[in-house]
C-alpha cells in the first residue's frame, strides 16, 4: 500500500507525457496528488498505530518511521494544494498566451517527477539512496526554475543546479567518511542502512565521523539554503513560477534538513552529545538568522524578499536542532511544519500577485487589498505570522525554541535571536507593508477581484490551517512529533 | 596490488593537473577521458581482484558503466554542445597556468596534512591513495572557480565527481553497488540538463561566460 506513494507520481508522469489537451492534464495531476494525499493519510494512520511502516520488497529500501511521515506529510499536503493552485495559475497564464499547452504538459511532468524524488529521498532506509533522490530533486526541479526561459530565469536556473549539486557532491563525500565509519561495524550488504547506523552508533569510529558530519551539513545545508551556501536560494525562488517556489520553499529545504536530522541522530548517539554539532548547527542557523535580516531590509523584489526569509527560517531550525534538548528538537520539527505552510501559502499569494500586477517590483504594487481581496488579506496575515505573531503558528514554535534557549542558560544566543526575529520583522514591516495602502496606478487596467479561483480556495484553506494549529495542537500532531523527537533522541540522556 | 593502486592514483592525481594547464576545450575534454579511462582501469583491477576473490561481480560492472558513461558517453555530449556553441572567444581563465599549477601544489599538500590526521584511514598506502585521490576533489573545486566559461564549470563538476567515486574505492572499496548505480543516473542526468542549459545560455547571453550572468543580485 505504502508503494503507492512511489506508483503514483510515476504514472502522473507518463500520463502527462501521453494526454493533449490542457482539462486532461489539470484533471491527472488533481488525482494524482489527491490518491497521494490519500495514501499519506493511511500511511500515517499505520506510524501511528505500529511506529514504523516497511516492506520487505527491494532490499527493505522503503521505510517510513514518525520522523520521515512529517516531512512527507508535508511534501504531500502542500503537493495537493499546488497542483490545485496551478489549474488556476497556468490557465491564467495560458490565458496570456505567455505559455503554451506543451508547456503546461512539461511543467505537469517535470513537478511530478520532482514530487516523486522528494518523496523517494524521505522513504528511503538507505544514506545513500537518500543522496541519490536528493541530488535528483535538484535535477528535476532545474528546468521547473528555468520555467520562464528568460535571461533571469536562465541564469537562477544555472546557478541553482551548479550551486546544488556541488554542494551536494559534498554531502557525497560525507556519507563516504559515515561509510568508512561504520566498516567494521555494518556489514557490506547492510552499509548505509540507517536505522542499523542508528542502532549501533556507539560503535562507529568517532573521528571520521564527525567529519562526515562537516561535510554532510556543508552539502545539504547548501540544500537546505543555510547561509553562507544560500546564495542559489534567492535566484531559484524568485525566478521560479511561484507554484513551484512554493515546493522549494515549503518542501524541498525541508528533505534537505531533514537528511541532516537523520545524519545528526547518529553523530550525536555516537558522541554522547551533542556540543560538536551543536555549535556547528547553532554558528550555521545564527548566520543564516543574520544574513537574512540584513538582506530583508533590502529587498526591492517581494518574491525575493521571501526568498531570504526562508533563510532565516531554516536558520531557525537548524538553531532548535542544534541544541537539541526535547523541548528543542519539538520546537524545531514544529517550527518546519509551520513554516512550510506559511511560506507556501506566501508564495502562492505572491503568483497571484506577479500575475495581477505583472511586476515583482514592490514599487510596482499598491492597494493590494481593493484589487486582490482573497490573495491580499493571505498575505498580509501571512506576513504577520511569518514574522512570528500571535495567534499564528510560527508564533507558537518560535516561542518554544526560545524558551530552549534560556532553559539551556544560553541568555546571550537567546538575546540576539530575539533582537534579529525583531529585526526582521520590522524589515518586512517597512519593506513590505505599503503595498496594501493606496490605490491602484492608475492608467494601468488592473481589475478588482480575483482571477485564479481555485488559487483563492487554496489561500484560505492555508489560512485556516495556520491560524488552526497556532491557536491549537491537535493530540495526533503532538503525539507524531513526540514520537520523532523520541527516534531523534534515541536513548540519549539529556 | 598495492603498488598498483599508488601508481594509478599519482597517475590519476597527475590528470587533474593536466587538466588545470589545458587552454582550450577540446582539451578539458579528453584529459577528462583520460582521466576517466585511469579511473576505469582502478575499478577494472580491483572488480577482477574481486571476482577472483569472493565471486563478486558488482565492482566490475561499475567498471563498465564508467567505460560507457565517462568515457564514452559524456564527452561525446559535450563535445556536441561545444559544437552547438558559436562564439569561440578562447581564453578562460583568471590566473596565468603556473600560478594555477602552484595553487593545485598547495591543495595536495593541503589533503595531505589533513587527510592524514584522520586516524582511520592510517597505514602508508591507503593513506597516500586517498590524500592523492581527496586532492582530486579539491582541485575539481578550484578548476570550476577558476574558470570563466560555464562548459568549464561542468568539466569541474565531472572531475570533482571522479574524485569523490576514486576516494570511495580506496578508503571503503567502493560504495554499496545499488547506490553507485543511483549515482552514475544522477551524473548523466545532470550532464545532460546542463549541457541543455549551456545551450540555452547561449542562446540568450550570446556567450557562454558565466560573468556575465550578473543580473540577479542582493
Amino acid at each position: 500500500m505504502g508503494l503507492i506513494l512511489w506508483i503514483t507520481p510515476g504514472i502522473a508522469v507518463l500520463l502527462s507525457r501521453i494526454v493533449n489537451n490542457t482539462k486532461g492534464l489539470h484533471a491527472i495531476s488533481v488525482c494524482a496528488s489527491f490518491v497521494l494525499l490519500l495514501t499519506a493519510g493511511f500511511a500515517t494512520n499505520r506510524v501511528i498505530l505500529y511506529d514504523t511502516l516497511a516492506y520487505k520488497l527491494f532490499g527493505e529500501a522503503f521505510f517510513i518511521d514518525a520522523l520521515s511521515i512529517i516531512v512527507l506529510d508535508i511534501i504531500i499536503l502542500i503537493g495537493f494544494l499546488v497542483a490545485v493552485y496551478s489549474v488556476g495559475y497556468l490557465n491564467e497564464e495560458c490565458r496570456h498566451e505567455k505559455i503554451s499547452q506543451k508547456k503546461i504538459k512539461f511543467y505537469y511532468s517535470m513537478m511530478y517527477v520532482f514530487m516523486l524524488s522528494m518523496i523517494f529521498a524521505v522513504t528511503v532506509k538507505n544514506i545513500g539512496i537518500m543522496w541519490v533522490a536528493i541530488e535528483a530533486t535538484t535535477l528535476a526541479s532545474a528546468f521547473l526554475v528555468g520555467f520562464s526561459n528568460d535571461k533571469r530565469a536562465l541564469e537562477a536556473a544555472w546557478k541553482y543546479v551548479i550551486i546544488c549539486s556541488v554542494g551536494i557532491a559534498t554531502a557525497l563525500v560525507g556519507i563516504i567518511f559515515l561509510h568508512l565509519a561504520s566498516i567494521d561495524v555494518v556489514s557490506s550488504s547492510n552499509a548505509l542502512q540507517w536505522d542499523l547506523l542508528f542502532d549501533r552508533a556507539e560503535n562507529l569510529n568517532s573521528p571520521v565521523l564527525r567529519l562526515s558530519f562537516i561535510f554532510i551539513l556543508i552539502g545539504f545545508g547548501t540544500k537546505a539554503g543555510l547561509a553562507p551556501m544560500h546564495t542559489w536560494l534567492p535566484d531559484a525562488h524568485s525566478q521560479a513560477p511561484s507554484p513551484i517556489s512554493a515546493l522549494l520553499s515549503g518542501v524541498l529545504l525541508n528533505s534537505a534538513m531533514y537528511a541532516v536530522l537523520r545524519i545528526l541522530a547518529i553523530v550525536n548517539r555516537n558522541l554522547g552529545d551533542s556540543s560538536f554539532t551543536g555549535r556547528l548547527m547553532i554558528a550555521f542557523g545564527l548566520l543564516s538568522i543574520c544574513a537574512a535580516a540584513v538582506f530583508i531590509l533590502t529587498q526591492r523584489d517581494y518574491k525575493r524578499l521571501l526568498a531570504y526569509s526562508s533563510i532565516e527560517h531554516m536558520g531557525i531550525i537548524a538553531l532548535a536542532f542544534g541544541l537539541f534538548t526535547p523541548l528543542s528538537i519539538f520546537a524545531g520539527l514544529f517550527h518546519m511544519i509551520n513554516h512550510s505552510f506559511t511560506k507556501s501559502m506566501l508564495f502562492l499569494a505572491s503568483g497571484n500577485l506577479l500575475q495581477k500586477y505583472g511586476t515583482r517590483e514592490i514599487s510596482g504594487i499598491r492597494g493590494l487589498l481593493k484589487t486582490l481581496p482573497v490573495s491580499g488579506t493571505a498575505f498580509l496575515l501571512g506576513l504577520f505570522a511569518i514574522s512570528g505573531t500571535p495567534p499564528f503558528s510560527i508564533f507558537a514554535s518560535e516561542v518554544n525554541v526560545f524558551l530552549s534557549l534560556f532553559y539551556e542558560k544560553h541568555y546571550v544566543l537567546g538575546g540576539v535571536f530575539i533582537l534579529l526575529l525583531a529585526f526582521i520583522f520590522g524589515g518586512i514591516a517597512v519593506t513590505l507593508f505599503r503595498i496594501f495602502y493606496g490605490e491602484p496606478a492608475r492608467g494601468a487596467a488592473i481589475g478588482c477581484g480575483e482571477i485564479n479561483r481555485p488559487g483563492a480556495a487554496v489561500l484560505a484553506a492555508l489560512l485556516v490551517i495556520i491560524l488552526a494549529t497556532g491557536l491549537w495542537m491537535p493530540d495526533l500532531l503532538k503525539g507524531l512529533i513526540t514520537s520523532a523527537q523520541m527516534i531523534m533522541i534515541g536513548g540519549l540522556s539529556i | 596490488m598495492e603498488h598498483y593502486f599508488d601508481v594509478l592514483s599519482v597517475l590519476i592525481l597527475l590528470s587533474s593537473f593536466v587538466l588545470v594547464s589545458n587552454k582550450r576545450i577540446h582539451a578539458y575534454i579528453k584529459t577528462f577521458r583520460l582521466q576517466s579511462a585511469l579511473i576505469a582501469l582502478t575499478a577494472g583491477v580491483m572488480g577482477f581482484e574481486d571476482v577472483v576473490n569472493d565471486g563478486n561481480y558488482d565492482v566490475l560492472v561499475v567498471c563498465a558503466i564508467i567505460i560507457a558513461l565517462k568515457v564514452i558517453l559524456i564527452p561525446r555530449l559535450l563535445h556536441r554542445t561545444y559544437g552547438n556553441i558559436e562564439y569561440r572567444v578562447e581564453k578562460d581563465f583568471f590566473f596565468n597556468i603556473p600560478i594555477l599549477v602552484i595553487i593545485c601544489c598547495g591543495l595536495v599538500v593541503f589533503s595531505y596534512f589533513s587527510v592524514s590526521n584522520i586516524g582511520a584511514l592510517s597505514g602508508l598506502h591507503i593513506n597516500l591513495q586517498v590524500v592523492n585521490s581527496f586532492s582530486v576533489v579539491l582541485i575539481g573545486f578550484f578548476f570550476m572557480i577558476s574558470r570563466k566559461k560555464a562548459l568549464g564549470q561542468i568539466i569541474g563538476y565531472l572531475v570533482i565527481e571522479n574524485g569523490i567515486f576514486v576516494t570511495a574505492m580506496f578508503s571503503t572499496q567502493g560504495m554499496p553497488f545499488i547506490v553507485d548505480v543511483g549515482i552514475f543516473i544522477d551524473l548523466i542526468t545532470a550532464v545532460l540538463i546542463m549541457g541543455i542549459m549551456v545551450i540555452r545560455i547561449n542562446d540568450q547571453f550570446e556567450s557562454i561566460d558565466v560573468n556575465k550572468l550578473k543580473n540577479l543580485k542582493g
